[in-house]
């Protein structure tokens, strides 16, 4: 959700990654919504190469998709045009990237945390430049890079196949319309394994276990063309279907659909060993790699005629799956809200709960999990190192504890819990959490009566029910008021005594809304202020270890210590921003 | 119980004055007192009883001394004469008004105050009796966080039985308390399933529930940090008079 502040830190976070022009052209974006190149170029006043690269920039670090749209043309023909459309979450994941890593270091090895890092680091690349990348690194595992001019009408590359075991032979025929490099030049940029490394292999285990647990999927389509929508036939006069209010669908939401690659595509890992882009594909297929696939003519970066020409990638491009990342998160936030709320018996077994279902539930709006029966519930308790103490009665009651709902219809009972019941109690907390360190207990009773009744409620009535002192009450519903923590409605008169009457309540839908902005504010603020320290003690941070000593030691210690705490602050500033925004 | 050793010694008198309302709450308003003793009416001189005649036409409501006053038409000496004539014969009572303090009404001794005048049970003397409040909170805490699930009617036999306070708590007012504490955020509500912990209460009955340990201590993120409680947030600009760069309370 783009709020206020929320547009404000979006715009900081590319300004401090990627520069004030690639943010220029982002905060246009964010304000001004979608826009064609010509209209960014107009609103930025920026020359349109800068624009162009700037753009580069962001559908790199997936911070944009372009798409196309059909515009009609009235009595001449109709034309296509290429708009740009910022994608406002992608913006605000980048300040979580370290949140992302620690994920995939708890559950796999060094290797695939470092293949995370390429990715993230740069937004999207292909395999070969992944590998390419983690090989840098490592001195033993160097792959000869060789860097062939060529033009685009034929290109002959000897491919030698990597793998320390196998080595075969393949001539890669281009046709220079079909593979361009990113830029301008005509410069073609390959990998020669002409080394192969034991290290190779193991790469490419990582980066499939990467992808088969869905943190690494295919990138999008680069510009997908929207069809012009059709107007549906007007449905039968007092039709029932008619009377239910259908949610429209944003050329935006259309364009991110359409530019999804499929479901069975988007985690499909094939490795290409030399092929022709006319020919019969040449595919070599590690154990679990799957053969057959046809010749993937994903286009990396595509962009309109403006952009000078269309730019294509001789192989697949990856990037990191957030949406995943996403609901591991959420899945956290779940089982420590349900641990804190009843004990920890309850929270190991939604935890195993999630994990023996974790197959099942890939959407990260996914509303329940998926159902389990008693027995599987039991037995993946049972991996777990607490709750090896626990009894299968132990479990039932935790089950019945957190709300699971029992599915009898089947043949075998089947569990199933609903998640966003957990999250929408998390929220509820923090909001209430929120009152109470600025208003105060009577505050945070009056409003925690409010918020659960979901009613509007008069103040008299709210004071006997919270045991608030009647004229106090008036008061702190009137700042809780002024603050937009509350509602108050004022219902017309009908006699002298309903004159001061105050109805009460709590909208949840706007509230929660001024809570997130508040919540982006102040994770704006923190990062500003991080970077003014920094900033103020740039010449001790610049200063080699051994001089720091003395009292340059201590104001280096004190940075540090500063940096720690405002850094550990926006982390967990973040995981309430996510838990409004993203779950 | 330590807490209340001090209480008793501190707020008996408070309790007694409650006690009175309480026993007479579980009627209707108007319903006749019978264990006061109002003086004869025969010893009344022709003001008082024109006095009491507006009093008693008033109900449990009472009327504003003023109001009395315009009313009965009478000097000041002998309006006042008059009143304090029927306060010394426990004919009348003084009762202040909870939404207007400064205003005293007259009520009839044969009436229960009403609870719009009064504030209701938990008020005395135009007052929220918080102290009372809070030891009642205090004790009903303690017995859900000794029997850790416990029903209304259970919270409230352990209290009148282990004889905390002088006068009667009823089931009424120790479910009022809960939920006091639910909204504090001290206990939950929940359904009793009949097995495990709640085994002795019957399925489908409401219980309360101490919260888990550790949970009150959480705080919101948002809160941690300056920003969250700082009354200037609204006007603070990255580059305005009020900024993160100048806040000065990034410093402490």
């Amino acid at each position: 959700m783009a709020t206020r502040y929320g547009i404000q830190l979006a715009v900081h976070l590319i300004s401090s990654h990627f520069g004030d022009l690639v943010a220029k052209v982002c905060e246009c974006l964010l304000r001004k919504g979608t826009l064609t190149l010509r209209d960014i170029i107009r609103f930025t006043e920026l020359s349109a190469q800068q624009v162009k690269n700037c753009l580069l920039v962001l559908i790199q670090h997936n911070c944009v998709q372009a798409f196309s749209t059909v515009e009609d043309g009235g009595l001449s023909e109709s034309r296509i045009i290429t708009q740009y459309m910022v994608i406002f979450n992608n913006i605000i994941h980048r300040m979580r990237f370290s949140k992302f890593i620690m994920i995939v270091s708890q559950e796999f090895d060094k290797e695939c945390e470092e293949l995370l890092e390429g990715l993230l680091q740069h937004g999207r690349l292909t395999l070969a430049q992944l590998l390419d990348r983690a090989n840098t690194d490592k001195p033993e595992g160097k792959i000869p890079v060789v860097h062939l001019g060529g033009d685009r009408s034929r290109i002959h590359v000897r491919v030698l196949k990597s793998g320390f075991h196998r080595a075969s032979c393949g001539l890669l025929c281009l046709s220079g319309n079909s593979f361009l490099m990113i830029g301008l030049s005509l410069t073609i940029k390959f990998v020669q394994f002409v080394e192969c490394c034991p290290a190779q292999d193991a790469l490419r285990e990582s980066f499939n276990r990467l992808v088969n647990a869905h943190y690494v999927e295919r990138c999008p389509a680069s510009e997908p063309l929207l069809e012009l929508k059709t107007d549906e036939a007007p449905s039968r006069r007092g039709a029932k279907s008619a009377k239910i209010a259908r949610v429209v669908e944003t050329t935006e939401q259309r364009a991110l659909k359409a530019a999804a690659p499929m479901e069975a595509k988007r985690f499909l890992v094939v490795t290409n060993t030399g092929s022709d882009i006319h020919g019969k594909n040449t595919v070599d297929m590690p154990s679990n790699e799957i053969t057959g696939e046809k010749q993937m003519k994903d286009e990396y970066m595509q962009l309109d005629g403006a952009l000078g020409g269309a730019v294509c990638e001789k192989e697949v491009v990856w990037r990191a799956n957030f949406e995943e990342f996403v609901l591991r998160l959420k899945q956290k936030v779940c089982v420590a809200s349900i641990r804190a709320q009843y004990d920890d018996g309850a929270g190991v077994v939604l935890s195993a709960m999630l994990e023996a279902t974790r197959g099942t539930e890939r959407k990260i709006r996914g509303e329940t999990s998926g159902p389990l029966s008693l027995n599987a519930i039991f037995e993946e308790v049972m991996k777990t190192e607490e709750g090896r103490t626990m009894t299968l009665e132990h479990v039932r009651s935790s089950l019945n504890q957190i709300g699971c709902k029992l599915d009898t219809a089947g043949p075998d009972q089947s569990y199933s819990i609903d998640l966003k019941n957990i999250i929408d109690t998390a929220q509820r907390d923090e909001v209430e959490l929120i009152v109470l360190k600025r208003y105060g207990k009577e505050a945070f009773r009056m409003f925690r009566l409010l918020s659960r009744t979901r009613c509007l409620a008069e103040t008299n009535k709210i004071s006997d029910t919270a045991l608030v002192d009647k004229k106090e009450a008036a008061k702190i519903l009137y700042k809780l008021w002024q603050d937009d923590n509350v509602h108050m409605v004022r219902p017309t008169a009908t006699s002298t005594s309903d004159k001061d009457l105050c109805l009460w309540t709590v909208n949840k839908d706007t509230l929660w809304k001024h809570v997130l902005d508040q919540m982006y504010h102040g994770a704006l603020n923190l990062s500003l202020r991080t970077l003014y320290e920094l900033e103020q003690e740039r010449e001790i941070l610049q200063l080699p270890r051994e001089k720091r000593i003395g009292e340059l030691g201590k104001r280096y210690e004190r940075l540090r210590r500063v940096r720690i705490l405002m850094e550990s602050s926006l982390m967990k500033l973040d995981d309430s921003i996510m838990l409004f925004n993203d779950f | 119980m330590n807490c209340f050793c001090s209480s008793e010694h501190l707020g008996f008198s408070c309790y007694m004055m409650l006690v009175v309302p309480m026993n007479r709450s579980q009627g209707a308003g108007k319903r006749k007192r019978t264990d006061a003793s109002p003086g004869t009416q025969s010893s009344l001189g022709p003001n008082e009883h024109a006095i009491l005649d507006i009093v008693k036409g008033k109900g449990d409501m009472g009327i504003w001394i003023k109001d009395m006053r315009d009313k009965v038409n009478l000097p000041p000496t002998v309006f006042n004469k008059s009143i304090d004539s029927l306060k010394k014969n426990k004919m009348v009572k003084e009762v202040k008004n909870i939404k207007n303090k400064g205003r005293v009404h007259l009520v009839a001794a044969e009436f229960e105050p009403s609870k719009e005048l009064t504030g209701g049970d938990w008020y005395a003397d135009g007052n929220l009796d918080t102290e009372f409040i809070t030891i009642l909170k205090e004790v009903c805490f303690k017995q859900i966080d000794v029997m850790r699930v416990a029903t209304i009617d259970q919270v409230a036999n352990e209290i009148r039985k282990s004889n905390y306070f002088n006068i009667e708590c009823s089931t009424q007012k120790i479910k009022e308390i809960l939920n006091t504490l639910v909204l504090d955020n001290k206990v939950m509500t929940v359904t009793s399933n009949g097995i495990g912990e709640f085994a002795a209460i019957p399925a489908g009955t409401l219980c309360y529930k101490s919260r888990p340990k550790g949970s009150k201590q959480r705080e919101a993120a948002l809160t941690l940090i300056p920003c969250g409680v700082c009354p200037h947030t609204t006007i603070c600009t990255p580059d305005g008079i009020i900024s993160p760069k100048t806040c000065v309370y990034y410093t402490k």
